[in-house]
């Protein structure tokens, strides 16, 4: 990997790593099995955020693992989960063969030290009440490693191997920079020596200068300790800079997994294609055909039962009675849905509430602006029964009862994609795998849909 | 890109640039700034070893009295569900740890008169109930051990002579003549001036040992310290351009001087002139017989009055018929009222600082507690609170008075130590209301995840990561609410009735009570001296909890309402 510096460079590098899977496939250093974490305690009563939802990969010993997804996707949460600072609700995390997630005690304490984190935010992740030097130290203190002076000498070097004065000992947090407080946090997660570190979204918070300086430092430290990354970025360019495979995190699911390059160059899922579509691209001239999703992620206490990303794909399969119906007819029907999901979503104030209690209509319930924008300008006529199912909607709304509607048009217009969930597709000869149902055969490839649909220059919504 | 500063360095090179040596190596290399201060500090700390040492152990007994005193009430209120299912055997554990003995009359709690820490008089208490000391070994066994090995320490350390003492400077003489001079009094100087002498070297003593200790911070600083800035310089810094802060400190700090040094400070002693006053006598020269006559306390008090009509007043900076100077005047009953305040500010600072003590310390602990593990922890220690806040705490106040009458606990210190508990152990609600938001938003921090990230325990990562950055609102609004004690513990007193501070220990609420119906005559000093003082007082507590708010949390400055608003600070 760290041949590869020029972010840049793209397609030369295609070989490289397939070959160096060849060599580390069977070393695997963590194995995460069908891991699941879920946030129940904010409130007695309702359904838990499931932040992870059902994760299984596979991090390789000296590789760097990117973990890519837009906000609230649970790559933090899954990375906090690998080091044990979240308690997983269920599947397992093999470090080495051992499971951790049921470590406990004395085990738990041994183990840390092998798995550390480097936080996002320096000015959040160092105790400004302590001196750099004692920061560094805590974990060696902690852990009980050799004499006191030793430790003090090993928190030396620990701060020139991160590029910085061995006089900042005595220094405090404040006197530093988001750059050199960066630093300051990876000695602290090296002091341990550990074979792995999570690194989460480490150079979001700094100047764009000081983030290239950090992520060259955290490729030198690779190299020169033998280690781990497991790298939680939303800034696509510097996954495609450091990272050797790459996860792409949807709504508690990995969406795909595979190699950089390979994922860059050549999406296979259909949410890969949406997210690498809206890299900004630097030639103010270039004209790009960005795919822009409809709606928001769904509530995570209430992921939709088949495919996470089912009400947002722009590649969704469609039911087969509805096969006919023209693509951009259809999108307007996902519309629809989308709308009354929202509907459904929305807060309503008590006052509406008991409203809709009255049997009266609130200003969410009316529906027929939409019905009218959607459909009655449509460029083709809108099939009888596709009007049916509408209507039928359209009465449940006006109703007041806009989960009824919801449910109603999942029956109606709903496809595999609503109702059962993908499996993880081989979608290359590396090894990479896609989590979409498009992959499984009989069906037409992403890539064709998402390049139809792109020139097509569809609806915006 | 990694800059390689000079790998060699040898460990020895760092020691003798002193980086890695302990501070006591520091100190060894460079002694002569810690020698210099050093001696300053033994000479200040000589003059007065007796005074410090015994008020040390003072200290100490009153802790050891306070906490076993918790531990008794807790045991007994446990007691009473086991006894109520029967549950003899565990009841019996209680009682031998209680110490509680079984006669043929029934069951009787050991009472232990040694608990009473303010009187000298205990050492005679604790000899006469000899027979009823605790035999075997109990809880009350320990504390009455313990408080009888300190009282045997405290009267040796009282008997190690000190530069301030009564009988250096003496002010209690008595004329040899018509317009003859002084005799017993200090240098021959006359009542009033001696008295001032020895005052205000009271005061320049004690100012002189508070700027010393400040200046260990800046010798620590300068000479030893190997960090050149640090966060707290930065409040010390902000502290030292606070006048209003500053106003609040010195006035803090002469009422607690005031407590401390009470003995020494007033005209006479509250043993010799409140509470046991046919005990001791005072000569005076008698204008009518022509010659200087001997009488009791307590009949010369009764020729002092003051009580608003004729001739019946003895104003401030004036003497009575006895030759007696009063710088405050007389109470209604004669007694000195300066000696009366002094004293009283002992009990106010001492229910005060308990009450504070145990409030912060409860308020810390729970709101660590719930900050660091939220959810269920945190919903019990809010329905503890809003359950306490609920109590009216007057109330409280009034049903533990009654309850404990007759209990040991009610004699300690004359109602005090029961007050002070109660304040604490019913007032903490208030004081972890104001740091528990601070406390969930220190835990937010990163590195409380750094630290469980890699093993820290949780009792540590409390106290080194969350408890520093939640001390601040501790001092700030524990200055603060400790005015408000001291109002309610003198509004106890004034209403009396077995509430507050029993008599004939001196508190400032009940010198106002008696003094209240002569506001408007030539006696006016009674109520309003002690008025004035306890406004003084508060303010300045106030004023002090101002001052570190704007010290902790610059950002704050000006802004209205208690308490910094951004945590961190610092």
């Amino acid at each position: 990997m760290s041949e590869s510096v020029d972010p840049g460079v793209g397609e030369a590098v295609t070989t490289g790593p397939e070959s160096a899977v060849e060599t580390t496939e069977g070393d695997v250093l963590v194995e995460v099995e069908d891991l699941r974490t879920y946030y129940d305690d904010d409130s007695l009563f309702g359904a838990p955020v499931k932040a992870v939802d059902g994760v299984t990969f596979d991090v390789r010993r000296g590789e760097t693992l990117g973990l890519v997804g837009e906000s609230g996707c649970g790559k933090t949460t899954l990375g906090r989960t690998l080091v044990r600072l979240e308690r997983p609700t269920d599947g397992r995390v093999l470090f080495d063969d051992i499971d951790v997630t049921t470590l406990s005690g004395e085990a738990l304490k041994e183990w840390r030290r092998n798995a550390q984190i480097v936080f996002q935010d320096p000015d959040s992740s160092l105790n400004d009440r302590m001196t750099v030097g004692e920061i560094v130290r805590e974990p060696l203190d902690v852990a009980g490693w050799r004499s006191a002076e030793e430790r003090r000498e090993r928190v030396r070097n620990l701060l020139d191997t991160v590029g910085l004065q061995e006089e900042h000992y005595f220094r405090y947090p404040h006197q530093f920079s988001g750059g050199q407080r960066q630093r300051v946090g990876i000695a602290r997660a090296l002091a341990l020596n550990p074979e792995f570190i999570v690194l989460d979204e480490p150079v979001s918070a700094l100047d764009v200068s000081v983030q290239a300086k950090i992520l060259n430092l955290l490729e030198d430290l690779q190299d020169e300790f033998g280690l781990t990354y497991l790298l939680i970025a939303h800034d696509l360019s510097v996954v495609r800079h450091i990272c050797d495979r790459v996860a792409v995190m949807y709504l508690g699911h990995l969406m795909e997994i595979g190699d950089t390059e390979e994922l860059f160059a050549d999406p296979a899922n259909p949410y890969t294609h949406s997210l690498l579509s809206a890299i900004p691209e630097p030639d103010p001239t270039a004209r790009k055909q960005r795919i822009t999703l409809r709606g928001t992620p769904p509530n995570p206490r209430d992921p939709p039962t088949g495919c996470p990303f089912t009400t947002r794909c722009p590649a969704k399969i469609r039911p087969e009675e509805f096969a006919d119906v023209g693509d951009e007819l259809w999108e307007r029907v996902e519309v629809f849905r989308e709308v009354l999901r929202e509907r459904n979503r929305a807060d309503l104030s008590v006052r509406q509430r008991v409203k809709r209690l009255l049997g009266r209509r609130t200003q969410y319930d009316d529906v027929d602006e939409v019905i009218t924008d959607l459909f009655d300008d449509a460029p083709v006529d809108v099939p009888e029964e596709l009007r049916g199912h509408i209507g039928e909607a359209a009465d449940r709304v006006r109703a007041g009862n806009p989960g009824k509607a919801v449910a109603y048009t999942d029956d109606a217009f709903s496809s595999v994609c609503d109702t059962e969930k993908p499996a993880y597709y081989a979608v290359s000869g590396s090894g990479r795998e896609s989590f979409c149902h498009r992959h499984g055969g009989g069906y037409e490839s992403v890539d064709d849909v998402v390049e139809r649909k792109r020139s097509n220059d569809g609806l915006d919504v | 890109m990694s800059t390689t500063t000079a790998a060699e360095d040898a460990p020895s090179a760092r020691r003798s640039e002193g980086e890695d040596l302990t501070l006591r190596e520091r100190i060894a290399a460079n002694p002569r700034p810690a020698l210099t201060w050093g001696a300053v500090f033994a000479l200040l700390v000589a003059l007065e070893f007796g005074a410090l040492a015994s008020g040390l152990i003072v200290l100490t007994r009153t802790a050891v009295v306070g906490i076993t005193a918790v531990i008794q009430v807790a045991l007994e209120a446990l007691r009473a569900p086991f006894e109520a299912l029967g549950l003899e055997p565990v009841v019996g554990i209680v009682n031998d740890v209680l110490g509680v003995w079984e006669t043929s009359q029934g069951r009787f709690p050991v009472t232990s008169e040694a608990g009473d820490i303010s009187r000298d008089t205990v050492g005679k208490i604790a000899e006469s109930k000899r027979h009823d000391a605790p035999k075997t070994f109990s809880l009350l066994w320990v504390q009455y051990q313990l408080s009888d090995f300190l009282f045997g320490l405290q009267h040796f350390t009282e008997s190690v002579p000190t530069l301030l003492n009564r009988e250096v400077i003496p002010n209690q003489g008595f004329k040899t003549g018509p317009a003859g001079p002084w005799k017993n009094t200090f240098l021959g100087l006359e009542p009033a001036a001696a008295w001032a002498v020895r005052a205000t070297l009271v005061y320049v003593y004690a100012f002189l040992t508070m700027f010393w200790v400040f200046k260990a911070y800046n010798v620590y600083r300068e000479h030893y310290r190997v960090a050149d800035w640090t966060p707290r310089d930065d409040v010390v810094d902000r502290l030292r351009g606070h006048r209003w802060g500053q106003f609040g400190f010195v006035v803090v700090f002469m009422f607690v001087t005031m407590a401390v040094f009470a003995p020494t400070l007033g005209p006479t002693t509250a043993e010799a002139n409140i509470e046991s006053t046919y005990q001791n006598e005072v000569q005076y020269f008698d204008s009518e017989s022509g010659q200087v006559e001997e009488v009791f306390v307590g009949q010369a008090n009764a020729g002092a009055k003051s009580k608003g009509q004729g001739d019946q007043n003895v104003g401030p900076l004036s003497y009575d018929d006895y030759g007696r100077y009063h710088p405050f005047g007389t109470d209604v009953n004669g007694q000195d009222l300066f000696t009366f305040m002094v004293a009283g500010s002992r009990i106010s600072l001492f229910v005060g600082l308990i009450a504070i003590g145990l409030s912060a310390f409860v308020a810390a602990t729970l709101s660590l507690l719930s900050a660091y593990y939220k959810g269920l922890v945190d919903l019990a220690t809010v329905i503890a609170a809003d359950s306490v806040i609920a109590l009216p705490q007057f109330l409280i106040l009034i049903m533990v008075s009654v309850a404990f009458q007759g209990h040991w606990l009610s004699r300690v210190y004359s109602g005090g130590m029961l007050i002070a508990l109660v304040f604490g152990l019913s007032g903490w609600p208030f004081l972890w209301r104001a740091v528990r938001g601070p406390s969930f938003q220190v835990a937010e921090e990163e590195w409380i995840d750094a630290a469980k990230s890699f093993g820290q325990r949780v009792p540590v990562t409390m106290r080194k990561h969350m408890l520093p950055y939640i001390l601040g609102y501790l001092l700030v609004y524990g200055s603060m609410s400790l005015g408000g004690i001291i109002i309610a513990t003198s509004a106890l007193s004034f209403l009396g009735n077995g509430l507050g501070i029993n008599p004939p220990t001196p508190e400032w609420g009940r010198a106002i009570a008696a003094g209240r119906n002569y506001v408007s005559t030539q006696s006016w000093h009674i109520a309003t001296i002690p008025g004035v003082m306890i406004v003084l007082v508060v303010t300045a507590f106030n004023a002090l909890g101002d001052g570190i708010r704007d010290a902790i949390d610059p950002e704050s400055e000006g802004a209205e309402g208690g308490g910094a608003a951004a945590g961190g600070g610092g």
